[in-house]
């Protein structure tokens, strides 16, 4: 039945659709997505106005307003159901009547509040990298090319020899791995910082925890969050692992942090570290992922640690400085 | 089944051979042209073909190639003067590069209120939901960086340095939220915090038994001498915007450093040559990339008149991208017959240039 009803449902609203429609049509024929739009088209006259917009309250609400005063004069207290709301510790399904708020609201169990800035480094990504790799990475294709039909990218046997039946296909000429397809670079897809994992292992781990926990401290300290342990997975008895055993910790920073802690990296770190002959040429997998190791030493130089080093080695750093 | 480049070779060619047979072997021994020459012939005509006013991919259409060998054979084949002019000259534009020379942003830009009142709000809300920060874990305690410690703390309340006088565990947590004209949202106020932080006299004492106190350098200014001069020249003006090179034609129109292009040469030597020609070999510069970000086609109002068989009814210039790095521009030997130069940003250009000049153009400067 609701099959049937459906085109008479559908006529009114495509009608009312089409009027909306037909007042651009008839002005121009075409217009550009960089040309000046209208400033306020009807359409939107009817949303609701935004606070941010209205003007500010006036000078005697302001001068009298003194929510701590308030407070304080207030005789009995508010009961805490006007100010306390605690959300559900589990989850009960949709039909419970105390549903969890949404993880963006301050009240949720799961938010985590940020971001706190406007990095200086993502700034300059998408200020000066991002359009400078677009004009690097564009390929001009002239109207009406037709790029050429490309080989499969496993290539088969020419059946030359009878021992080439039902062999399955040969790899790509080079290696054996079949490489990351890439697609065209254009405005949406130019390549950008995603992720930055940090991750220690502590060799001492094995015999004594402690030491885990000092690298957790570390890595907690440069990342600003919380890092998580792993385990090994295989035992390799050389270097004295045994699996399931937690040897290492770990920790992912993404957004305004990864930023942060990279600044901190190329304008503070590694400027310090004597002698450093730089990140290796052929780490990486040349897919998107590169890695590369800090010296003890090295870690040591970051602001955040180094203020404890500093505290240890107190009196010989003052001495330093009087000199 | 050839290439369409082969196809319009071999098409030369061809033209060639019957270009030889209909002249008078006469002429062909006074110019000791022979027969076997044509395919050398046909390269030459070929690369005369390549002058500034038809661009390499214009080249490989066939129908170029072939006009172009029509209007230059009667040129090149005889010693006076063409007797017979190309019947119909050919429309062509005249390609020029230009270089779109920036300097990027040096310094963040400036927060709007609301981005400033909610960074503002979530630093306290951190404060909040965060566990107590652990002195016994980062101070001994009794050493003079744990007095100072407890020092700085009874001040703020708080462990975080940049966000005001605020308890985040106390009675009136809930008072997080600043009254209206406060200025601990402020970036400067904060700086202004930090710095203090900074430097605080030290508990401990030196040798001579006064207090140290640490020198903490101020961050520069975010509005420099330029900007208060209003100097257009300088490249140390309005740090936190992209800046662009505009230089002052003879004629008195401000756009893009902009040349014909020379021979063989393609855009991106072009773009080299053109910094190196107006604004002297003092600046660093990067062209980024090969191809252009931008065209701007200029129709003249009589066309020129016909030269080499073709006519120029305009011109197409194609701008290429450019940073620079280090050093300024200087006006003094440039070859381009500029007058000034001036650094600005995009929508300082929209005032300076032509509607029509900035309408090719506004597409591929960046906002900020």
């Amino acid at each position: 039945m609701a099959l049937r009803e459906l085109p008479r449902r559908v006529g009114p609203t495509l009608a009312n659709d089409a009027r909306l429609i037909a007042r651009p049509l008839g002005t121009t024929q075409y217009r550009n997505a960089s040309s000046q739009t209208r400033t306020t088209p009807e359409v939107f006259e009817d949303l609701e106005r935004s606070s941010l917009a209205s003007p500010g309250p006036s000078e005697d609400i302001v001068k009298s307003f003194d929510p701590v005063g308030r407070s304080r004069q207030r005789q009995g207290k508010l009961p805490p159901s006007r100010y306390q709301f605690r959300p559900p510790k589990y989850y009960r399904g949709p039909l419970h009547p105390h549903q969890p708020p949404p993880q963006s609201s301050p009240e949720s169990r799961l938010f985590v509040p940020g971001p706190f800035s406007l990095p200086r480094l993502e700034q300059h990504y998408h200020n000066t990298i991002a359009p400078d790799l677009l004009t690097l990475a564009y390929s001009h294709l002239p109207p009406g090319f037709v790029p050429p039909p490309k080989a499969p990218r496993l290539r088969t046997w020419d059946d030359s020899s009878p021992y080439h039946k039902n062999r399955p296909a040969r790899g790509p000429r080079g290696g054996d791995v079949l490489r990351l397809l890439k697609r065209p670079t254009n405005f949406h897809n130019i390549t950008k910082l995603e992720k930055v994992t940090i991750h220690t292992m502590v060799k001492g781990a094995m015999e004594d925890s402690a030491h885990l926990h000092v690298a957790g401290m570390v890595v907690q300290a440069i990342t600003s969050i919380r890092a998580t342990s792993c385990k090994a997975k295989e035992s390799v008895a050389g270097f004295g692992l045994r699996g399931g055993k937690y040897t290492s910790v770990k920790a992912e920073i993404v957004g305004e942090s990864m930023y942060h802690f990279l600044s901190r990296l190329v304008d503070v770190v590694l400027p310090r570290i004597k002698d450093w002959k730089g990140a290796k040429g052929s780490s990486g997998d040349s897919s998107g992922n590169i890695s590369f190791g800090l010296t003890p030493e090295a870690v040591g130089l970051f602001p955040e640690v180094e203020v404890n080093y500093d505290m240890s080695v107190a009196p010989r750093s003052r001495i330093k400085q009087t000199c | 089944m050839p290439v369409p480049w082969q196809l319009s070779v071999s098409r030369i060619l061809a033209k060639a051979d019957t270009i030889i047979a209909s002249t008078p072997t006469k002429q062909l021994d006074e110019m000791n042209v022979g027969q076997s020459s044509a395919r050398s012939l046909a390269l030459l005509i070929c690369w005369s073909a390549r002058e500034t006013t038809v661009c390499k991919s214009c080249l490989r259409r066939q129908y170029s190639i072939s006009a172009a060998v029509e209007s230059t054979s009667a040129i090149s084949m005889s010693h006076a003067p063409p007797v017979v002019q190309a019947p119909s000259p050919q429309l062509a534009f005249r390609i020029r590069a230009g270089v779109v020379l920036s300097r990027p942003p040096q310094i963040t830009r400036n927060q709007t209120p609301f981005e400033k009142a909610f960074f503002f709000y979530q630093r306290r809300l951190n404060e909040r939901l965060v566990l107590p920060f652990s002195r016994y874990f980062y101070f001994k305690a009794g050493t003079p960086a744990d007095l100072e410690w407890k020092r700085k703390q009874a001040e703020r309340s708080t462990p975080a340095k940049d966000i005001g006088v605020y308890n985040a565990y106390g009675e009136m947590a809930w008072d997080d939220e600043l009254l209206v004209d406060a200025k601990e949202s402020e970036p400067e106020t904060q700086v202004d915090c930090l710095l203090k932080d900074a430097e605080a006299p030290g508990v401990g004492s030196d040798e001579m038994g006064g207090l140290r106190k640490e020198v903490v350098e101020r961050p520069m200014p975010r509005v420099t001498e330029a900007d208060r001069k209003g100097d257009q020249r300088s490249l140390d003006r309005r740090l936190d915007r992209t800046l662009y090179l505009l230089v002052k034609g003879s004629e008195g129109r401000w756009g893009f450093p902009a040349s014909a292009l020379i021979g063989r040469e393609n855009l991106h030597e072009a773009a080299e040559r053109i910094l190196i020609q107006s604004g002297g070999v003092n600046m660093n510069t990067w062209v980024v990339g090969n191809v252009p970000i931008g065209h701007y086609h200029f129709d003249y109002p009589n066309p020129l008149p016909i030269k080499d068989g073709v006519r120029e009814s305009g011109e197409k210039t194609f701008f290429m991208k450019a940073r620079i790095m280090a050093g300024q521009a200087d006006l003094k030997k440039n070859e381009l017959g500029l007058v000034d130069f001036k650094w600005l940003a995009k929508e300082e250009i929209e005032k300076a240039v032509g509607p029509r000049y900035w309408k090719s153009l506004k597409s591929m400067l960046a906002e900020q």
